[in-house]
This record gives C-alpha cells, structure tokens and sequence, in this order.
C-alpha cells in the first residue's frame, strides 16, 4: 500500500473514532432501550458521508477499500454495534452491486448510495441461509420482470429504499434483481422485535407485482444462489468486524471496573480468576481482529475468502457472547443489571449467532472445506 | 473572499504520557493534531466561504511532520495549504513566527481575513495572532466568540473576555483570533479524506520568501525561556464589595489602608 493510502486509511479510523465517540457512544444505551435510532441520528451519519465509505468516487463515494471499511465498522462497533451494522448491511449490498450490477443499473442507483441504504433480501419465512425453497418470484414479461414474493429479517429493511431480492426464475433458477421502495406494489411489512442490535432496523418487504427493467438482473439467471453466497461472505467479514468492536466494549468495561473495585482490599485485577476473564476476553477479540483483517485483505487482493468469512463471523460470534459473559461476570451484580450496557452487548453479540447464516451453517462450510482441501 | 487559516500542529493530549522517571512529556512517537482552537478557526473559515464564496487558505510553520495536520484541515474542506518550513525557521518564538508567517500571508496576497485559533493549547501565549496583525498593519478582533460580515469589507466580531462581551467592527483586511464558543468544527468525511491527497500541499522555505535572515529563528527570537515551572498557589483572600458604590469605594479604601 501507498503511504498516501495508509494515511487516508488513517484518517477515516480517527474521522470514525470521533464521531462514534461524540455521536453515538453517549446514547449507545439510549439505542438499545428505544429499540430504533433516535430522530436525526442516522441523517447525521449520512449528512458526514459515511454510507459512501466503500462506493467508487465516480458514484460521488469515497471510494475507500474493504480493510478501510471493516475498520471503520470496528471502530464504530465499540461505541454502537448497531450503526456499525446498519453500515455492514448497505456495505454488502454495494460489493453485489458493484461486482454484478449492469452499467445501466450501476448509473441508475449508485449515485444515490450516499444518501439511501441499499439492503440485500433472501429470507422468506420458509428459509433463510438455505434459499431453495423460496417462493418469491420473477417472470418474463417481454423487455421486463414481474416480481411478486414477501421477503422477511431484512438487515435495514424499512430504512433501506433500495432492495436485492432473490427470486426464483423457474423451480430450479434462482436470480436477483433490484427494486426500490418507489416502485408500484412496493410495500414494507412488519419490523422485528429482536431482543439485540435493537437500533439496527429488521424487516419486512412485500412486493405485489413490481415490474423492473431487464437490466435490475444482478448477474444472470441462474447465478442467484452464487450471489447470495457472496453477499454472505462480505457480510461475514464485517460483522467479524463488528464482533470485534463489541469485544474492544466488553474488555474494556471490565478492565476499567477491576480497577475501581476492591475485594477487601485487593483490587479485582490482582486476582487471578480477574485476570483469567480478561486474559480470555482479550485474546478472542485479537484473534477475531485478525480473522477479519485477514478476510478483508483477502478480498482487496482478490483471493478467496469465503472460508476466513466464516471463521471470524462464527468465531467472533461465539466469543463475543462468551466474552461477555465473562465481562458480567468480573462486573458480578453490576454486570447483570441493566444500568451497565454488559447485557445488551450480549444480547447483541448473540445476533450474529444467526444473521448472515448461523454458526453452525458456517462450521459446517468451513468443515466441508476444510475435508476438500 | 480569501481566508488565510493559520494553524498549528500540537501533541495530541490523548496519547501523551509522562515520563515517571522525569516527569516531562514524552514527545517521541506522540501523534500531531491540529491544535483545537484551529480547528474552530477552520470551521469558521468554512462557514463563511460558504456565505460569500472564495477560498480558504491553510498556512503553517514546522516540520514536514505538520503536512498530516495541513491533510486534517483540507479533509475539513479547506482550499489549498501551504507549509512554511525550513532549518532556519527553527527554534522560533511568536514574534519570529509571526514575522514568517506575516511575510507568506503577504506573498500570498490580497487576503481578506486571517484567522486564528485564540491560543495554542501546548504553548498557551496566544500572541502570534495579534503579533501577525502588527506586523501586517491591520486590524484584529481577539478572542472571538462570533464573527459577522458586514459587506465585503467590514466585519463585526463579539470578543468574549471574562466578564463581557464586546463588539468590535473592523475593516478588512483583519485578523480574527477564534475561541471555542464560536462553533462546533466539522468531521472530515471520508470523502474529503480521499480528496485532501489530491490537493498538493506547498512548502515554501525562506527561499521562497522575502524574509530578514535577522528575524527568522532561533535569531530572530528575544524570547529565552529560564525556567518553567507551575507557579505555587498562594492562599490569597478574596473581599467581595459591595454593590452600592460609595459603600463599596468606603470599604475598598479601608482595605487598603490596612
């Protein structure tokens, strides 16, 4: 890398501290208890330019790279996992825009990335990492498509305006198109109630014969299941990222209250089951920042990196909730009680169990590639 | 409207430690960061580029290590920077400092406003602003708390001072020393991250400008540094008068003959 790019690479990590100090990690409790964004937060993270991380400077972005953007979600996540995961989600989408899309799609919806979320939708109520069953669909209906299903669990769903959606073609094709809230029988469904990343929007989209052009084909018929895969691998290594930062959270609650408690007159991080806790917490959120690192490299350069995905979101995953658990319990009473943010940084954590395909599902990829190799 | 923003890179008070042994600042390895009072002036620059149009100007002295500062203050949005260094600019005190730094603003040209940060917050003198404006012969408004233009050649400044306001019209040219109270400075954004390595950032030495050798460095500079220390504080008693002013003057009198 170029000093110049190093140095870019820096500011933005400072620019993403500073901001997430100021704006976001004061109410990071407030979050969790409102169970959305408060008014005027999410316009501020647009208003500073943040969706427009990864997009290309030709789309009015700022064109920075992968490992810059895992980092500014890391560095975001130790103040509010949910923005961070709200920018995972629209980060992932751009990368299946940007390695499928059309020109013509590419020039129709890029320029508006830095002002509107873009979201990806596989899950329908019959599945979720395993698409095949889905009932959503598209037919052929002369130069256009018509597309009619109900897609649920969508990261951002009701504050994205544009939307991937996999749709089946016929019973055994699967492709993904493009459509946006201001599409004739667009319509948002119910938002979820998830007891973590309660900032982060989860929803609903019903759509009722919403015709597209032939051009909101990402890629081509046939090629849905490869995309949505791949739209997984780039969430994956984000939310590596986002567990990451939780983790930097939850290490540093009990670092900072092992100092300021005394049992007797021992202070907590003398103790040996103290360290024990800390010593765990800190070495899984240095082996996640590495998983994700490296799986951010990795697609920077172009190699694969669908397994190094899994590890850091299945690794990460499980750590974080365990990490936090620890974290709890150094802080004992203090930490279960919902004055301290302990408990939701778990509850958040837990949410990466499952979105982006659940822990078992990735260790059942990461196996199977491993018994190939 | 040219705005001249003259910064200063400082430690970056987060990461600076002390030495337990010296109880000095350790300065090897300390980040730079433009000192927070410039950070205001820039915005404040910004804010009225956008009212009137122009340019904004980011001017330093120091090492080549300042370029990182000069690169924070166009990610904000500023125009153009330039770099004031050379060996022989080192060791300067405010008054060489200004000098220098009146000297570029002059090679510049045909600025309107120059801003200041009201002090910097490792040295604290605030001098060079209004040391600037002495040098350059014109008008200054310290200690900012607003600034207004009036047309294109007049601005109203509020100086914040201890116990009062007070208003102040100037005709520009004129330097403004900004404090805090003035605004809240932008983020960079990502993108203006991206696009401040596209802007070259100048480097003039004393080459480039038409300075006396005599007043540049540590030459130029009267100032010698004795000693520092923090000056112990002394248990003084303080007398609230009272607010009737003959009682008040009374009282005061009989403090002092005592």
């Amino acid at each position: 890398m170029t000093n110049d790019k190093v140095s870019a690479q820096n500011m933005l990590h400072r620019m993403i501290v500073d901001f997430t100090a100021n704006e976001l990690a004061p109410i990071d409790m407030k979050i969790d208890q409102l169970g959305d964004y408060p008014e005027g937060l999410f316009q501020k993270v647009v208003d500073n330019g943040l969706l427009g991380i990864t997009l290309p400077r030709e789309y009015g972005g700022a064109g920075f790279d992968y490992i810059a953007a895992a980092q500014a979600i890391n560095a975001m996540a130790f103040g509010n996992a949910s923005m961070a995961v709200t920018l995972e989600g629209h980060f992932k989408t751009i990368s299946q825009f940007l390695k499928y899309g059309q020109p013509e799609l590419l020039a129709k919806y890029l320029p508006s990335a830095t002002k509107r979320i873009f979201a990806f939708s596989q899950t329908e109520s019959s599945g979720g990492s395993n698409p095949t069953g889905i009932s959503t669909r598209a037919v052929k209906q002369g130069d256009d498509w018509i597309i009619t299903g109900d897609k649920i669990m969508i990261t951002n769903g009701g504050l994205a305006q544009v939307y991937c959606v996999l749709a089946k073609t016929e019973d055994d094709q699967m492709a993904v198109f493009v459509v946006d809230q201001d599409m004739p029988g667009f319509q948002f469904g119910k938002r979820e109630d998830f007891i973590g990343l309660r900032g982060t929007p989860v929803g609903e989209i019903v759509m009722d014969h919403i015709k597209v052009p032939d051009y909101h084909l990402l890629g081509e018929i046939g090629q849905g299941h490869e995309i949505g895969n791949n739209a997984h691998d780039d969430a994956r290594i984000l939310m590596g990222a986002v567990l990451a930062g939780i983790m930097k959270h939850e290490l540093k609650i009990a670092v900072d209250y092992s100092k300021q408690r005394k049992a007797l007159d021992t202070p907590l991080y003398e103790l040996q089951t103290i360290q024990e806790k800390i010593a765990d917490i800190a070495i899984a959120k240095q082996n996640t920042e590495l998983l994700y690192q490296h799986g951010a490299e990795l697609k920077t350069a172009g190699e694969p990196y669908s397994e190094i995905a899994a590890m850091a979101k299945s690794y990460g995953s499980r750590s974080a909730v365990s990490a936090g658990d620890k974290a709890l319990q150094v802080l004992a009473g203090y930490g279960y009680s919902r004055e301290y943010p302990i408990e939701h940084l778990i509850r958040d954590a837990r949410a990466m169990e499952i979105a982006e395909g659940t822990v078992e599902k990735m260790n059942t990829e990461i196996a199977t590639k491993e018994v190939a190799k | 409207m040219k705005i001249v923003v003259c910064i200063k890179q400082v430690p970056n008070t987060d990461t600076v430690k002390i030495d337990p042994k010296t109880n000095n600042l350790v300065r090897s390895n300390v980040e730079g960061i433009i000192n927070l009072f410039d950070r205001n002036a820039i915005e404040a620059a910004l804010q009225l580029r956008q009212q009137a149009g122009g340019e904004v100007i980011l001017l330093s002295m120091g090492p080549n290590s300042y370029i990182s500062s000069l690169r924070d203050g166009l990610a904000m949005g500023a125009d153009s920077a330039i770099l004031l260094s050379s060996r022989k600019f080192g060791g300067a005190d405010t008054l060489a400092t200004a000098y220098v730094l009146s000297e570029a603003i002059k090679k510049i040209g045909n600025v309107d406003l120059i801003l200041f940060g009201r002090q910097s917050v490792d040295a604290d003198t605030g001098q060079v602003g209004p040391i600037v404006a002495e040098e350059l012969q014109v008008p200054q408004v310290t200690f900012a708390e607003s600034i207004e233009l009036q047309d294109k050649n007049q601005l109203i400044g509020h100086r914040l001072l201890d116990n009062l306001v007070q208003e102040v019209k100037v005709h520009l040219p004129a330097v403004v020393t900004v404090r805090d109270e003035m605004n809240q400075p932008r983020y960079e954004t990502p993108l203006n991250i991206q696009k401040s390595f596209e802007k070259e950032i100048i480097i003039w030495s004393e080459n480039e400008l038409a300075v006396d050798p005599a007043q540049i460095g540590q030459t130029g500079s009267p100032t010698v540094v004795k000693r520092i220390y923090s000056p112990e504080k002394a248990g003084r008693q303080t007398t609230t008068l009272p607010t009737d002013p003959h009682a008040a003057v009374t009282q005061l009198l009989e403090e002092l003959n005592n």
